[in-house]
């Protein structure tokens, strides 16, 4: 099932921003997802995708089908080595932006998704992993 | 290069604005230059803009939408937003956004309703 899943697409410029969300698109249809699943992980994966983007000016996204004993989900992983967060806790408050944007990417990803974990490392880089579990099975 | 793919045609004073499928953050951009250019031009009194292709709608797209609004509001127009599918409604509350102050309805020829609605009510007194 999870063959022909891409194993990484490399963020390099904002129409990899495209890339990323085709892909997720895909990846979350064969996966059996329903369309506003389908449709909230893409838009997580581009909130995040455009978070490198932005801050970190490159990075990567990868793509995992996670096969629970009683569940079937789909994650991924988004990765830079840019500047790093230095208050995940304020870049996580809905509103807080230091790039005039809304502030509204990182909670709403979180919303979006089941599960979000940010490790960030000042100067090292961002790594952020997000889950979403198909529901109904 | 997708940026073609955004369409603006005159309605009789009315301009209908019709979103591509997965538009690239290029032809997002490209969208408020285009429709104030095209109001200035054809004297349009207001916009519909078309999201029925959309199939999902991040805060970035989001953003321009509210602030092509605000700017054809500036010129004089009105912006009325269509074609928001249930998903992308879900999803867009679900993280938070808003759209502004952009009126909303649920099929184009609503949208060209309200727009004709809206004039008349200015008009008239
Ligand atoms: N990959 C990253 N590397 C470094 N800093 C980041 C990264 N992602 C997010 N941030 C920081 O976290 C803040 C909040 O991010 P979030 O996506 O919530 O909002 P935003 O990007 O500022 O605005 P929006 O996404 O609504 O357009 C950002 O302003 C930025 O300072
Ligand atoms: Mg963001």
């Amino acid at each position: 099932m999870n063959d022909s899943l891409p194993e990484e697409i490399a963020l390099r410029t904002e129409t990899d921003i495209i890339v990323v969300r085709k892909s997720v698109r895909e990846a979350a249809t064969r996966l059996g997802f329903g369309i506003t699943d389908v449709t909230r992980i893409i838009t997580a994966a581009s909130e995040l995708a455009r978070n490198v983007f932005l801050y970190a000016g490159s990075g990567v996204v990868r793509c995992r089908v996670l096969n629970g004993s009683d569940r079937v989900g789909l994650e991924l992983i988004v990765e830079d080595h840019g500047p790093g967060i230095v208050d995940i806790d304020q870049a996580m408050q809905p509103g807080y932006t230091s790039g005039g944007g809304l502030g509204f990417g990182l909670p709403g990803a979180k919303r979006l998704m089941d599960e979000m974990e940010i490790e960030s490392v000042v100067g090292k880089g961002t790594k952020i992993t997000i889950k979403k579990w198909r529901k109904g099975t | 290069m997708s940026e073609e793919r955004l369409s603006i045609i005159k309605v009789r004073d009315i301009l209908m604005v019709t979103m591509p499928a997965d538009p690239d953050d290029a032809t997002v951009s490209a969208l408020q230059e285009r429709v104030l250019l095209a109001m200035e031009r054809s004297t349009a009194r207001g916009v519909v803009l078309d999201v029925s292709a959309v199939d999902s709608l991040d805060s970035f797209f989001a953003r321009m939408i509210a602030e092509t609004t605000r700017m054809v509001g500036l010129m004089g127009g009105r912006t009325v937003l269509t074609g928001i599918r249930p998903s992308v409604a879900i999803t867009l509350t679900q993280l938070g956004l808003t759209l502004g102050k952009t009126r909303t309805a649920l099929s184009v020829d609503r949208a060209f309703e309200i727009l004709r609605d809206g004039s008349q009510q200015v008009q008239k007194p």
